[in-house]
């Protein structure tokens, strides 16, 4: 049985935005990345599963129950942490935690404080006082607090700093182990390239593609910049799977899929001011990757 | 019960806060009836020399002003001004927290319905005006006992202290709808103060012009207490008024407050 099954879900603003037609599943055990840019529709579409919002039409059911009528019987199992973590001021964190606790009937003070210890979050701080980064931790203790059966993570890194950032993903590949279900939404690739099984990636609302994570790190792009004394010629990069080819300034660019090693070895015989090798950004990658569907 | 605790936390202080100011409203202007009481009849000159209509729009009655309750009366028209102002304030910002503080992805993500969530709030709101309520009236006896120059009427006075509360409820139903007509209000207060200020003044212009129909317009003429005063009783029509607006704002509210949608930021 899929734990998370959308169905044709709209939920349009009248304006553009909103989701439009998204149909997907995430089976049980998996890590789902769910990608796109910012304004894509990954919060709306969260949002919307949560019952925080209504679907304007379509259905989203979690555990095989529709989100709308049987949203607390469903929420009972999630853990979710949202994207901008703004808890009561006021409180401390150990009386948050405990009020967000207070809604599951299990006991879960050990759990807070394994949690808070390998966050390193001091649990008598006042939440006011918390920066960024501490803020999400609580988020991140509030939403593993009760072992839920699915985790939704609605751009958890943002403002953890690296350390924190590897800690927290262990953490999530320890849940995933003992069984939970992690959708996990962001707007870089390579943020879940580790971690993911599965993306589906959405643009504008819409849903184009859904790939298992192994196909599409073997059609990645890397991005090269060449710095070089000369102009070169775009003859020298004439092979298979270079496009985007452009020479400006004494920098030359291009993306590039295949065999690393073939343009590897021409590099190695140019003459170098520097040499930039990245992962293209989101948007490249909606562009070449699938260009093919547009 | 967790959200309901939550929520009579959250809201203690202020609630004391308010209760504090009412009853030291009330032990000030008190604790001068006893001289006013004595120089009764050179106020009573005073207001004579004044035009009627004004007289009657500041809510006194020259013929009882003199008296305990006469008095009293005419203080508590600012005992309920205070009692509107903290009562909608309650409503709008209990309900509106979770939009204003942006908390909404926190407490509706949690395993509860949305009318489990209103209604702790509700009853929260509720607890916390029986509590004001309780503690003014008891706090308003004792004073009365103390300045009392000669035995008045305890029953019309409870009557009087009570329709606090039948107020607050008014003025709560309607913090309420305010919150989910405005989703995205950031305060709540300009509209709080607004909204009884308005109702406080259009009181003013009903009681100088005497209207029968624009008294139902004006919530804090609803509890005559001149009337009160006279027939030992509320009068049956705003009680019935009180009721219809507490029931549909109240309604209205858990309408809209499970239908609607929590935006994000």
């Amino acid at each position: 049985m899929p734990i998370i099954e959308l169905n044709r879900l709209t939920k349009t603003y009248g304006g553009a935005r909103g989701i439009h037609d998204l149909t997907f599943q995430v089976e049980e055990g998996e890590i789902f990345g769910f990608i796109g840019p910012n304004g894509a529709g990954k919060s709306t579409t969260i949002r919307t599963m949560l019952g925080l919002i209504y679907p304007t039409s379509g259905s989203a059911k979690i555990f095989g129950k529709d989100c709308v009528q049987h949203g607390p019987d469903i929420k009972r199992s999630i853990g979710y942490l949202p994207s901008e973590v703004f808890y009561y001021d006021n409180m401390r964190v150990k009386d948050l935690l405990q009020y967000s606790a207070s809604f599951y009937k299990k006991d879960c003070r050990k759990r807070m404080v394994e949690l808070a210890e390998l966050l390193e979050l001091d649990l008598n701080k006042k939440i006011d006082d918390l920066s960024l980064g501490n803020k999400k931790k609580v988020g991140i203790v509030q939403g593993l607090l009760h072992e839920p059966k699915l985790i939704i993570l609605d751009e958890p890194t943002s403002g953890l700093d690296p350390l924190m950032q590897q800690r927290f993903f262990g953490l999530l590949e320890e849940e995933n182990r003992k069984g939970a279900t992690i959708l996990f939404s962001s707007h870089i690739l390579s943020e879940v390239q580790r971690l993911c099984d599965r993306v589906a990636i959405i643009k504008e609302g819409r849903l184009i593609a859904l790939e298992k994570m192994s196909d599409l790190k073997g059609s990645t792009y890397k991005k090269f910049k060449l710095q070089v004394k000369d102009d070169l010629p775009e003859a020298v990069f004439a092979i298979e799977g270079v496009t985007e080819w452009a020479m400006k300034n004494g920098e030359a660019s291009f993306l590039f899929k295949g065999d690393i090693n073939v343009v590897m070895r021409i590099i190695a015989e140019l003459d170098l001011l520097n040499l930039w090798v990245e992962e293209p950004d989101l948007e490249e990658i909606f562009m070449h990757y699938y260009a093919k569907e547009a | 019960m967790n959200m309901y605790l939550y929520e009579l936390r959250a809201y203690r202080n202020v609630t004391i806060i308010w209760i504090a100011s009412i009853v030291g409203f009330v032990l000030l202007m008190m604790s001068m009836y006893p001289t006013f009481a004595s120089d009764a009849e050179a106020f009573m000159e005073l207001f004579a020399s004044m035009p009627d209509s004004v007289v009657q729009a500041m809510g006194i009655g020259i013929d009882s002003i003199a008296s305990l309750l006469g008095y009293y009366s005419y203080i508590f028209l600012y005992v309920l001004l205070c009692g509107a102002i903290q009562a909608m304030h309650l409503g709008g910002s209990i309900l509106s927290k979770e939009t204003r503080e942006k908390t909404a992805d926190f407490l509706l993500a949690k395993p509860v319905t949305r009318v489990a969530i209103m209604t702790s709030k509700l009853l929260a709101a509720l607890t916390l005006l029986l509590a004001t309520n309780a503690i003014y009236f008891a706090a308003a006896s004792l004073i009365a006992a103390m300045v009392a120059q000669e035995p008045y009427d305890y029953g019309a006075f409870a009557l009087i202290s009570f329709s606090l509360l039948l107020l607050q409820l008014i003025f709560l139903a309607m913090g309420i709808a305010a919150a989910l007509l405005l989703p995205r209000m950031k305060t709540v207060l300009p509209v709080t103060l607004g909204t009884v200020f308005a109702f406080f003044v259009l009181t003013f212009i009903g009681s100088s012009t005497g209207d029968g129909l624009l008294r139902y317009a004006t919530p804090f003429h609803y509890y005559d207490r001149a009337y009160m005063i006279q027939h030992g009783g509320y009068e049956t029509g705003f009680v019935t008024a009180s009721i219809v607006i507490i029931v549909a704002c109240t309604l209205f509210g858990y309408r809209r407050y499970q239908k609607r949608d929590v935006h994000a930021v």
